[in-house]
């Protein structure tokens, strides 16, 4: 998608009809606009949204005051006023235009909700067409879900990184990664196969019948206890949040801070320590139930090999069956080749030597075998042993690590629960009480995870029973087929959903922390986990690495970073989604930004304005003065194709007007003592 | 022996499926494309898989 030219008429302070053209050219990416506070530059991000979805955000006040006020003002009872916003666009190899509009009719002295109308033409072969359903259209070029990577508000861009909006974030990714439809697939293929199993249940007999009825229970008692556990995970995210808010305060606090920070360094060791541990109990575990059964043959082999021994020494080792039946040959008098075998006769010499020679080579071949097996077993136990008692060490040398770092924060925990600070004894309560509310939830968890693992224990093994139940009626033998490929396709969906998300989460940590590493000078880095939360880090002297309390201009970096990485890899992974239509810009999205620099000190607006331009395809940067001018234009410079103004008119009476001077010209910025309050879109020709 | 499907590719989870499984995944994923941005379409939806499943497996 790229955008090419917008059209207002009369929405909020954009009076009359006004254009601006956005169309990127000759590598030149950058839209820049200018304005003053309240001038309209979140109005104008919010004509992208309302154009497209009929959305305004959070942060317009007074939303049903789509129509300029003054031209409300100026209306008749009973008039109907125009107001639209026009969208010119590219996707696909395609142009669009995208219109919402509707005629206000003035019946009251205040605005009221309004009635506006979507509708989308394409241009095909010069001739415009209209586009049925528009709004599913312009959501399949651009899902909703996905407008806040695209449309936002530089200064409340942190949002995204908040513990509460990961779930969501991490579906949205889903969403521009085109899962969706795997993640739907999902939800309606249970339901696909319950209407096959209707069929079974009424063809497939009574024994069938009931294995479905209570596989179905068991089906059912899973999904409710999905439900429970997504909504527990949601309760545990929002208390994360809360405790990290906590420890935030905790680790900027004068006296707490250095306490604080110990108390960091401290907990991250010993979750290092703990997961250590476990993991080496599992591999102890799994060496006792592989080679375990060593140990109990210690005696037994040194017993098999002292009778073994004696009886070779006395010759008494059982012969195998091949020497009895040469002995039965000697006995019957008669070779197998027919031929008599008489005593002193070259041919019972023949065979009574081949007597000796056969049992013997066998009975010394099965000997060393033996005696080889045994020894075998006695140093395969030695090696158990030696390991067994390394892992025992290991273990408690890991124990003990954990009993001093437990005592380390319980000392640390005296050490804030002193400080005189009634506000610290606050925050140290809550952190306390969040910590044990976090392990009940985790608790919980843990349980609904284990009757859901029951329960599929449970479908799995019914429906192998299931397989092999006899139905009489081919009806529920073709039933039973479809389920069973219905099943087989689902589980191949899960773990493709799997493989790709795992493999999409990698990619986007992997471009978040260049993109990061290209702004900041600072030694942090940021790490997106399998939860999509995003955390920043700094590595310490000693190897480990320790959280970084984040400040209001770090929030705002990391979400730059992150939206700047979803958008590369949008573009990368568009072409190669499943069941994806072949397309050519079918991930790019340009992104539309008011108030890019936000609370960013100076040298930050400059590191971000560098990396701006590589952040998407097009950007549509809005600015105040203060922030966009200087160094910020000079980086920007380069890369900008179309520069704008919005110009406050204004009838304040006592402020004076003030000007802007772009490329070595004054434009207006703020036009005092106006008959009206409204806003030019100026373009910056010069 | 069990198998580790840990470092299963998507190509190889495909392969694992029967000739139908593997049509009727393809059916699936076109079908929920299709009804992606619709909204209040799950029945429709549900209706037309349980379809595809009749008309691709016997």
């Amino acid at each position: 998608m790229k955008l090419t030219e917008i059209k207002m008429e009369n929405f909020r302070q954009f009076m009359g009809q006004q254009s601006f053209p956005l169309a990127p050219s000759n590598g030149r990416n950058v839209t820049l606009l200018f304005g003053a506070n309240g001038a309209g530059k979140t109005t104008f991000l919010n004509a992208f949204t309302w154009a497209f979805y009929g959305n305004l955000s959070d942060d317009i006040e007074q939303k049903q005051r789509i129509v300029t006020d003054f031209v409300w003002q100026a209306a008749a009872f009973g008039q109907d006023i125009p107001v639209s916003v026009e969208v010119n666009f590219e996707h696909d190899g395609n142009l669009f235009r995208a219109r919402r509009s509707a005629a206000v009719r003035k019946s009251a002295e205040e605005q009221g909700p309004t009635n506006s109308v979507f509708e989308l033409w394409t241009s095909i072969g010069g001739q415009s067409k209209v586009v049925d359903a528009p709004e599913e259209k312009i959501r399949t070029i651009l899902p909703l879900r996905l407008s806040r990577f695209f449309f936002f508000n530089g200064e409340r861009i942190e949002d995204l990184v908040n513990q509460k909006a990961y779930a969501e974030v991490k579906q949205d990714i889903k969403t521009l990664l085109n899962l969706e439809q795997v993640e739907k697939a999902l939800i309606h293929l249970p339901k696909v196969e319950r209407k096959l199993s209707a069929d079974f249940k009424k063809y497939g007999g009574d024994q069938a019948g009931k294995l479905q009825v209570a596989i179905e229970a068991q089906q059912d008692s899973a999904t409710t206890g999905k439900q429970k556990r997504t909504d527990m995970q949601d309760g545990l995210a929002e208390l994360n949040e809360e405790l990290q808010g906590v420890l935030d305060l905790l680790r900027q606090h004068s006296e707490a801070g250095p306490l604080q920070r110990q108390r960091d360094e401290a907990e991250e060791q010993l979750a290092k320590r703990v997961q250590a541990n476990r993991a080496l109990k599992a591999d102890r575990n799994l060496l006792v139930a592989t080679r375990g059964y060593m140990a109990f043959a210690g005696e037994m082999s040194l017993k098999t090999q002292a009778i073994a021994a004696d009886l070779h020494e006395r010759g008494a080792l059982p012969a195998p069956l091949k020497r009895e039946f040469v002995q039965k040959l000697i006995d019957d008098a008669r070779c197998i080749c027919g031929s008599d075998l008489i005593i002193g006769t070259a041919a019972m010499r023949s065979v009574e030597e081949w007597r000796s020679r056969a049992g013997l080579q066998s009975v010394e071949a099965a000997w060393q075998k033996l005696s080889g097996q045994v020894g075998h077993i006695a140093d395969e136990r030695e090696q158990l042993k030696e390991s067994l008692q390394k892992y025992t060490v290991d273990i408690e040398v890991g124990r003990s690590e954990e009993d001093s770092l437990n005592g380390h924060l319980t000392e640390l925990k005296a050490q804030v629960e002193n400080l005189p600070s009634e506000e610290i004894g606050k925050l140290e309560g809550k952190r306390e009480d969040l910590k044990r509310r976090i392990d009940e939830m985790n608790q919980s968890i843990g349980g609904e995870d284990r009757s859901i693992a029951l329960a599929e224990a449970e479908v799995f093994r019914l429906r192998i029973q299931l397989r092999s139940a006899e139905v009489a009626d081919e009806l529920a033998s073709s039933a039973r087929r479809r389920m069973e490929t219905v099943q087989a396709v689902q589980k191949a969906l899960e773990r493709i959903l799997e493989i790709r998300s795992n493999g999409m989460r990698d990619r986007l940590d992997k471009k978040l922390k260049e993109v990061f590493a290209r702004i900041t000078v600072k030694p942090y880095y940021p790490e997106l986990t399998a939860d999509f939360e995003l955390g920043l880090y700094q590595d310490q002297e000693d190897g480990s690495r320790l959280p970084v309390p984040k400040s209001t201009g770090e929030n705002q970096i990391l979400s730059l970073s992150f939206v700047a990485a979803v958008s590369q890899l949008a573009r990368e992974v568009a072409p190669q989604n499943l069941g994806g239509e072949d397309s050519t810009d079918s991930g790019t999205y340009p992104i539309v930004m008011d108030a890019a620099f936000g609370s960013l000190d100076l040298n930050y607006q400059r590191d971000v304005s560098r990396a701006l331009a590589d952040m998407a395809p097009q950007m549509i940067v809005m600015v105040s003065k203060s922030q966009g001018l200087g160094q910020v234009l000079n980086e920007l410079r380069p890369h900008v194709n179309h520069m704008g103004v919005f110009v406050a008119h204004s009838s304040n009476e006592v402020k004076e007007s003030e000007l802007i001077e772009l490329g070595g010209l004054e434009y207006p910025f703020i036009s005092t003592r106006s008959d009206m309050d409204w806003t030019q879109l100026l373009e910056v020709t010069g | 022996m069990t198998i580790d499907k840990t470092d299963q590719t998507e190509a190889e989870v495909i392969q694992g499926l029967t000739e139908d499984g593997r049509f009727l995944l393809q059916r699936v994923l076109e079908i929920e494309r299709s009804r992606l941005h619709l909204s209040g379409s799950d029945v429709t939806i549900v209706e037309d898989l349980h379809l595809a499943v009749k008309g691709i497996v016997r």
